[in-house]
Order: structure tokens, then sequence, then C-alpha cells
């Protein structure tokens, strides 16, 4: 169950993230910074909500889309703005750019650049955990498009043979890319795709911060008993586009203006007033608060120097 | 002094680390109850338990890729792939996660683990009997062995475990049966990135990789009892490449051979003769000399497959043609 203080900073969380990602398109369409930036607008309820059901020495693997899971599994923000920007003070020196933002302090290890590619590496963790004989768990984030890799086939059933701790958490955007799910996946719910391995798994509201929680919880709860990996599908929207400049040409207006229509940052925002959690003075102080930490970490990475050149040799071998 | 076969030499290297070691684990399709394909690996499941030592599901990306998680995460996995053929299936894993990851993300891992891969042909055909070094020597971030005697295979195997890189470990599979002395020495290990002279000689170099080792010295003994005092050098690792053991030799020599099981378009071969055009260009006397696999893939036909693989009389005739 979720108290006051952890529905709160659920929602700090999501305001940050949605600023941010904000600034760094005013940032990205300025020319200030020159990222290629897969924006994760609309699926932020998902993302902070199911790694709050993590302990800081759990392991996780992010998807492509969107800063929520660095900023809410608590990675400075300062420190992803240097990744995106080539400069000292990121967390991948300038080799990985923001789509390999990386803390393996806080058990973030890393993303794969080909979709699907972080499967194995989870499901690698997960044995890891299993050999140690720890009760840590994987989560694994995953778009709907990227069910389609055999990665996901051959790693839910290697996860489920060895009952690995593996949590494989489905962002159900609707599109991969240009391509709608029903264009490229043979089931309307990705987590009926559970049935073919035998794990266990439900499909959600993934706009619903408090769905998400439960069903992420429970599935944590299960891993680090040692009964193995679950499949949770949480329908969500891209609500802008695949990259910051992609023109968007291929999904109708219609399509986007109903979804905004279930923008899960309002949605969350009413409940909490209607709990009595959140006061309009008190909405306003942490948007302020939100957007004085992207001022601060922004004026940071701007007096960071570029990483110079050279470093481009370095890191390949132990 | 013991004498060993190849394949025991594998078998000790894995017992050895996974008894000094309780993160060394070994996995595959068929290692853990029947042994592995060439049963190399059979009884270790007995000692060393079924979280340490299991069978997978064919499910090459899968479990390659698991070796990468495994490895960041504090483990040391020896994955075994039933021929090295099968390092395509596995391409994103091999190339891009195990050579990559540590890189893309600016050093914050390790990557400590080993593929092996048994190579080369024995009338097992196109999928099944490459020796695919070559092309993952093109890939940054890998390392590379290719032992051919039976020491080499338990030191550099025990080196490649030890090695907090992922190491691409190629077993040929007709060396499992060759037998040869390894020292008393209990931890007995073979650095990697270091050639052995198996042969020395000032006529002509011959580099000789893998299951081309035991060929060369024989083509050796032959050019001896005519004359020449060859000089035989196993790379042993393709990566890293004992570029110095190869340029001294040249340059004493000023002759060179090199017989490989790859294809020859950018094979082994290829690189030590562009890296010696840079380095030592003046002290050649006559052109390289390469004997390679043409560029077709591996027939299974017994006539087909001994047409196209080097052997000694390929390898004879590359060197008597330099030295005349």
């Amino acid at each position: 169950m979720m108290d006051k203080k952890l529905k709160l900073d659920i929602y700090k969380k999501i305001i940050l993230s949605r600023r941010l990602e904000e600034r760094i398109a005013e940032l990205i369409k300025a020319g200030q910074v020159g990222g290629f930036m897969h924006p994760g607008v609309g699926q932020e309820a998902l993302q902070v909500a199911a790694i709050a059901t993590l302990r800081p020495d759990d392991y996780m693997m992010y998807a492509h889309r969107g800063v929520a899971y660095w900023v809410a599994r608590g990675i400075p923000i300062e420190r992803v703005l240097c990744d995106l920007s080539g400069r000292e003070g990121g967390t991948n020196r300038g080799k990985g750019g923001v789509m390999h933002v990386v803390f393996p302090e806080l058990g973030v290890l890393g993303e794969s650049g080909t979709l699907g590619g972080c499967f194995p590496i989870a499901a690698g963790a997960g044995m890891s955990i299993k050999v140690k004989h720890e009760d840590k768990v994987v989560l694994c984030f995953f778009g709907d498009g990227t069910s389609n890799r055999g990665t996901f086939h051959e790693s839910l059933n290697f996860c489920a043979v060895r009952k690995l701790p593996v949590i494989f958490l489905c962002e159900n955007n609707g599109w991969a890319v240009s391509v709608p799910t029903e264009q490229s996946t043979s089931v309307k719910d990705i987590a009926d795709r559970r049935h073919g391995y035998g794990v266990p798994g439900k499909t959600i509201d993934g706009n619903d911060v408090e769905q998400v929680y439960d069903a992420v919880s429970e599935a944590v709860a299960y891993a680090r008993a040692g009964k193995g990996p679950s499949l949770i599908e949480g329908k969500t929207y891209r609500l802008w586009g695949h990259w910051i400049g992609d023109p968007d040409t291929y999904r109708s207006r219609e399509e986007v203006e109903k979804h905004w229509r279930r923008d899960p940052l309002p949605i969350y925002e009413n409940k909490l007033i209607e709990e009595k959690l959140l006061s309009e003075a008190a909405k306003a102080e942490i948007d302020k608060d939100a957007r004085a930490q992207i001022d601060r970490a922004i004026a940071f990475m701007e007096k960071q120097p570029f990483m110079k050149p050279e470093t481009a040799l370095e890191d390949l071998y132990a | 002094m013991r004498t060993i076969t190849y394949a025991q030499g594998i078998k000790e290297a894995l017992e050895e680390e996974m008894r000094r070691d309780p993160t060394v684990v070994l996995y595959g399709e068929d290692v853990a109850n029947f042994g592995g394909i060439f049963r190399i690996t059979s009884g270790l499941q007995e000692e060393f338990g079924a979280e340490r030592v299991f069978d997978t599901p064919i499910s090459e990306n899968a479990f390659v890729g698991a070796a990468v998680g495994a490895a960041i995460t504090g483990l040391r996995p020896v994955v075994e792939l039933q021929f090295a053929d099968f390092l395509f299936t596995t391409a994103d894993e091999i190339v891009l996660k195990a050579g990559m990851w540590r890189y893309v993300h600016g050093g914050a891992f390790k990557v400590p683990m080993v593929v092996r891969c048994p190579s080369g042909a024995a009338g097992v055909g196109p999928e099944h009997g490459q020796c695919p070094e070559a092309f993952f020597m093109h890939s940054p971030g890998l390392r590379i062995v290719s032992p051919a005697t039976p020491a080499d295979a338990k030191g550099l195997l025990k080196s490649a475990i030890r090695d907090d890189n992922p190491v691409l470990y190629f077993e040929h599979k007709l060396l499992y049966a060759t037998k040869g002395e390894i020292p008393d020495d209990e931890d007995y290990l073979v650095p990697l990135g270091k050639a052995a002279i198996r042969r020395e000689g000032d006529a002509l170099t011959l580099v000789a990789i893998s299951a081309m080792v035991p060929k060369a010295m024989k083509v050796a003994e032959r050019l001896a009892q005519e004359g020449h005092n060859i000089e035989v050098i196993d790379p042993r690792s393709l990566n890293p490449f004992d570029r110095p053991a190869i340029i001294e030799s040249v340059k004493k020599t000023g002759k060179i051979v090199v017989a490989e099981e790859s294809y020859k378009t950018l094979g082994v071969g290829a690189e030590i003769g562009a890296m010696l055009m840079e380095e030592v260009l003046e002290y050649l006397d006559r052109p390289l000399r390469r004997v390679a696999m043409p560029d077709v893939p591996i027939p299974t036909a017994a006539a087909l497959e001994k047409f196209v693989i080097p052997n000694e009389e390929k390898i004879y005739q590359a060197c008597r043609e330099l030295l005349s």
C-alpha cells in the first residue's frame, strides 16, 4: 500500500521528469544541445511508480523512452544533462550519450541500443542474484514493439525455467516508431504472451500510478521470494513523437488528442487533490522547486567542459 | 612434466578455476548431464552443483547475453557454444554487448566472461565447421585466443577465466585428442597476448594458427631435412596480438608464410600482411604468402572438405616458393 509520503514522492518525480523533458526539448530545438532524445511524455506514471517498488540494491534495465527512469531512480539530473551534451560529468564519459546513461551504484546497468538487447542482460543479472543467493530483483522495461524480438521470447523462457527474479515490464504505448502495435504484433495484450511461458502477470492501466505500483509490487515480492519472473503490461501512450523533432506524420491528430485527455499527470494530480494530499499552493511549490532544480542542473552542465576527443580511445578494455 | 590431451587441458582449467573461484559458473547446451557434445564437461555438475553448471535451452542469444548480465553483476561465466559458428547467431550479444558494454557505459563495468567456441572443419559441414576468429578480430572490445597445444589449451583458458574482459576461446575440434606435455606447476598460466616460438630458425617465418600448428611443425621438419631452418610462430592470442614477435622474426628471416583456417579475404594473414607493410616492408625480400580457406563455405563431403582446408602440402609449397 502506498502511504502519503510515497504518493507525494512519486508525484514530485513525475513533475520533475515532465518539466525536464520540456526543457530538454527547448534546448534541442534552440540548438543549445545536440543530443538525440526519445521523449517519454505520457509514460512517466508507469516508469516512476514501477521504480518506486524497488530497493536501492535492486537492478534495473530501462528502455529508450524518456528521463523518468533516471529521475525516479535518483540519478543526479545534471549528470544526465552532461551525457546529453557530451560534457565532462556525465555518467558514461561521452561514449554512450543519453541513450546509455548508467549508474551501477543504484543498480542501473545501462541500456542496449539494439532494442531487445536488454532481455538477456536482465536474465544474466537474475542469474547472478540466484547464484549468489541474494534476494534482489531485476526490473526490465521494454516497449510493445520490442516484445517481437526473439530475445524477449528466449529470455522469458530462460528466466521461467531457471526461476530467475526478473520482472518484465512492458510499456505498451501503441506505436513502434511509426508502426502501430496492431500491425506488428499478434496479440492485443502483450501480457497474454506470458501464457506461452507459464509465468504470472497482467495487463494494467499504465497511466494509473496505483495500479502500476500494486502490480509491480506483487511481481517484485514474487521474484524476491525466489518464485521467478513475471510479465506485466501497462497500457500507456507516447504523447510526443518518437524523437524530439519527429514530424509525427503517421498518427492522426484525433488519436493524439484523445490520449492527451488520458495524460497521467493531471489524472494523478487530481487524485491527490481529491485525497487532500495536495493543495493548489503545494502543487505550485512542487512545480517551482522542479524548475529550480532543472535551472541549477542546466547551469552546472553549461559550466562543464566538453569531453576531450582523446577520451574516445579509453574505456574499451579493463 | 605430465602428458595430457588438449581436451583434458580444457577440463582441468575449468575444474581448477571453479574450485578456486566460486563466482565462476559454466553453462550451455548439453554441458551438464551429458557433459557437452564433445564430452569436455562431464562430471562437473556433480562436483559444482546445478546452480554453477547447468544446461540451457536452445537460446544462444539469451544465454550468451546473460553472460554479459552476469559478468557485470559479479560472476565470471564460462559459456559453451556447441560450435563456433553459433557466434553468428548471437552476434548482437557478442559484438555489441560483450564487446561494447563497458565502453558505451564509459568504463562503468568489467565484463569478465569466456565463450568457448569449438571451431574447425571436421567433416561437419558449412555451419558447424568454421574458424571465425578473423570476423571477431574486427570487433573492438573482445579478447580472442586460439590455443594449439594441450598446455596452451589449459594455460590460456585459466588466464581467460581470470581476465576482466570478454574472451572468445577457440578450441579446434581436431585438436581435442592431441597429446602434449604440461609443466608440473599446479597453477600453470599462459598470458594472453604472448606468441609462442614453436621452432627457431632464420630461413623463413611460418605463422601458424590453431590446428595449423602441428601441420606447420611437420613442414618445418621436412624443410630442415632439405637444409632450410625455418621459424614457426604460434600467435596463440589474436587479440591482444603479439605484433613484436612476428616483426622481430621477419626482420631476421625476410620471408613469411601465414597458415590459417579462416577465409582468405580479410583473414588473420591479411592483417599480418598489412602490419608488415606498415612496419617492416624494407625487411621483406619476398612477398607474403597466405595459406587459407578459399572464400567458399566449408563443404561437407570429405573429398571436397579436404580440397579446401589448408594442409601440409599447401603450406610446404608456399614455403618452398619463397625459399627458392
